[in-house]
């Protein structure tokens, strides 16, 4: 007689998936949902503890239906934190591939593509971090035509692909151009006070607190929030100096904290070579300024922007 | 054959540029005999013989449709810009010196001091240089010659003069040109303000290379030379900068074919205001590090990035009007 589950049960079909077999190496000690941004930030429902242990329970429904398992973003700070070196949001990816197979869907906001504006030119395939954008060919006004599709199911949101498009065919509601660009403009302040543009990627805000902060800055600073700094396009930066702002200040995550894994280092080499090309033309005085902000610097916004603030007023003491 | 006088009135003029726009006229061949047939050429320095007088001896619109290539460089370059404004109905920036500032339009990175001292006293070809300047104003026997003023910076033509129209390129290639002057003669053209002889979208969209899978990332730029490139895929998979992305396609691709990565001479497409940012937003999100270290040293090996990006495109740009804004 044997005692082996049974093949087909729902645990198992999570272990075939490359990435899942880890599933059992999990004694719910917590440690991954302290870690986790989309449980303190989104969604106090989020806990991939409760999801691994629902698949091995073969609670399949509520495995599919559970947040946790559409909201991973694959950011990994509980793999490092995981004292079982659990590889968690391989084994979540598990389980999503198994719930899109059954027919659900993700409940993320994703980007759309606008086909007559695609050129096909696959950069937005390249930049993706989950594989969502891919080519296809189909018919355009009765001629073929290689155009970008993106899997609804594997867009995370974060907006880098939209900043990345040249021709503005990928847009996301919120993070469209048409929703960040009319942002960008500050009164001119009374007593040469300088205004500072401040792009705040939405996952470096540690806790409420931080938000609490930037708020209670008066109007010459100006928050624009953003999914993630990887949305940020450099043209952005260079039209909020041509309207008059003083300086623009994007504040993202530290190397390997980034929710969308690689959008802080995408922005850290656009405004780097941003500010090369201002030297090049001799017009880099230090207005655009890229910062990386740690999971644990709880308040620590408030110095970067503090310190943007005097650089620029000192600047404009000096001309 | 109809009168001279019944016959549309057309103008060519070269500013500050190449010739590479003349050259391309001329390559028409025996269509461009045909289009002499049915207009009336009143202005063509580089090809006829003809005095800045004929022009102003014209009523104000009395051109129908003007051509001019080239930057707006010097006074001569401006003076003549405005005449011909006053003198013609249509006005055509024509090619990328006239739209967009072009290689010319590179003099932008430094200023009128810093280029006179680099060609009359510090360029590595000059002979014991005095550090001679072209005098302004000299006394020959005929009496006192002026020359020009050589400005601070290079202006596109739309920001010296209202423009009609715009036809880019270095230079606008031939069947483009072509389809210019169909469009004009046959009295089909659009909006004004729009750019014509072009497309709407980018060269990826005719490009035939393999287009960069999930995943492709750039841990090196590279620069042409630099490498065995592979003529069916696309350049940046290759880790090669192509303008190709943000440059509005019409070329037909000659510099893809000859497997050399576009170069922008296109300008960018509608909608995008800075053509270089615009690309280094593209580029940028396909580096392939974490470490803040390396990162730095990926963006080490972009070559004179602002000539790479903006190598056609800098006086037209947003970081142009940072420069020279009043």
């Amino acid at each position: 007689m044997s005692h082996a589950p049974s093949p087909t049960s729902f645990a198992d079909e999570v272990r075939a998936i490359p990435g899942g077999e880890h599933l059992e190496m999990c004694y719910a000690c917590g440690t991954c949902v302290s870690k986790c941004m989309i449980q303190q930030k989104v969604e106090p429902d989020y806990n991939p503890r409760r999801l691994l242990r629902q698949v091995m329970m073969g609670m399949r429904d509520e495995a599919f239906s559970n947040p946790t398992t559409w909201l991973c973003s694959a950011c990994d700070l509980c793999y490092e934190a995981c004292p079982q070196e659990i590889h968690i949001s391989t084994v979540i990816d598990a389980v999503k591939q198994l719930a899109v197979e059954a027919g659900h869907t993700s409940p993320i906001e994703t980007v759309s593509v606008e086909e007559s504006l695609c050129s096909g030119c696959g950069i937005c395939v390249m930049v993706c971090p989950y594989e969502a954008p891919h080519l296809i060919e189909k018919e355009l006004d009765g001629k073929q035509d290689r155009v970008s599709e993106v899997d609804a199911n594997k867009c995370m949101g974060c907006g880098i692909c939209v900043a990345a498009c040249p021709l503005g065919a990928i847009s996301r509601p919120g993070v469209s151009n048409d929703d960040v660009v009319p942002q960008i403009a500050i009164e001119r302040q009374q007593d040469g006070i300088p205004t500072l543009l401040t792009f705040v990627c939405d996952w470096s805000l540690r806790a409420a607190e931080d938000v609490s902060i930037l708020e209670s800055y008066p109007p010459n600073v100006r928050i624009v929030h953003i999914p993630c700094t990887g949305r940020i396009d450099p043209q952005m930066a260079l039209m909020a100096l041509k309207s008059g702002i003083d300086g623009v200040l994007v504040c993202g995550c530290k190397p390997g904290e980034c929710h969308y894994k690689r959008g802080t280092s995408v922005s850290d080499c656009k405004i780097s070579v941003l500010n090369r090309i201002l030297e090049q033309m001799n017009l880099n005085h230090g207005q655009i300024r890229f910062v990386q902000i740690g999971t644990q610097d709880r308040g620590h916004i408030r110095f970067e922007v503090d310190a943007m603030l005097k650089h620029l007023a000192d600047s404009k003491e000096a001309h | 054959m109809a009168e001279a006088k019944d016959k549309p009135k057309l103008a060519f003029y070269w500013a500050a540029s190449c010739g590479g726009c003349e050259i391309t006229i001329t390559e028409l061949g025996m269509r461009l005999i045909e289009v002499g047939e049915i207009v009336d050429i009143v202005f063509w320095p580089a090809i006829l013989d003809f005095k800045y007088s004929d022009v102003e001896t014209l009523s104000d619109s009395e051109i129908d449709v003007c051509f001019f290539n080239g930057a707006i460089r010097s006074s001569e370059n401006e003076h003549i810009a405005h005449l011909l404004r006053r003198k013609s109905k249509v006005l055509i920036a024509f090619g990328s010196c006239a739209h967009e500032g072009c290689i010319p339009g590179l003099a932008n990175l430094h200023n009128r001091e810093s280029i006179l001292m680099r060609v009359y006293e510090t360029a590595p070809s000059l002979d014991d240089s005095q550090g001679t300047l072209p005098a302004m104003s000299n006394n020959v026997p005929e009496g006192t010659i002026e020359l020009p003023t050589f400005y601070d910076h290079v202006k596109t033509l739309a920001q010296t003069v209202d423009v009609d129209y715009f036809v880019p390129g270095c230079p606008p290639v031939v069947e483009q040109v072509w389809n210019v002057f169909q469009t004009i003669l046959t009295g089909t053209l659009p909006k004004k303000g729009a750019v014509i002889g072009a497309d709407r979208l980018t060269n990826c969209d005719v490009c035939p290379r393999q287009k960069g899978q999930s995943g492709t990332r750039i841990t090196e730029f590279k620069r042409p030379h630099e490498v065995d490139l592979d003529p069916d895929l696309c350049f940046l998979t290759q880790g090669v900068i192509c303008c190709g992305p943000a440059t509005r396609a019409g070329c037909g691709l000659p510099c893809i074919e000859g497997n050399m990565p576009c170069r922008g001479c296109y300008g960018p497409p509608d909608g995008v205001v800075d053509q270089g940012t615009k690309l280094l937003s593209a580029i940028a999100a396909l580096i392939d590090t974490d470490d803040p270290k390396e990162l730095q040293q990926i963006i080490d090996s972009i070559v004179d990035p602002t000539g790479t990006l903006y190598r056609f495109s800098l006086a037209d740009s947003v970081l142009n009007d940072l420069k020279y804004r009043s």
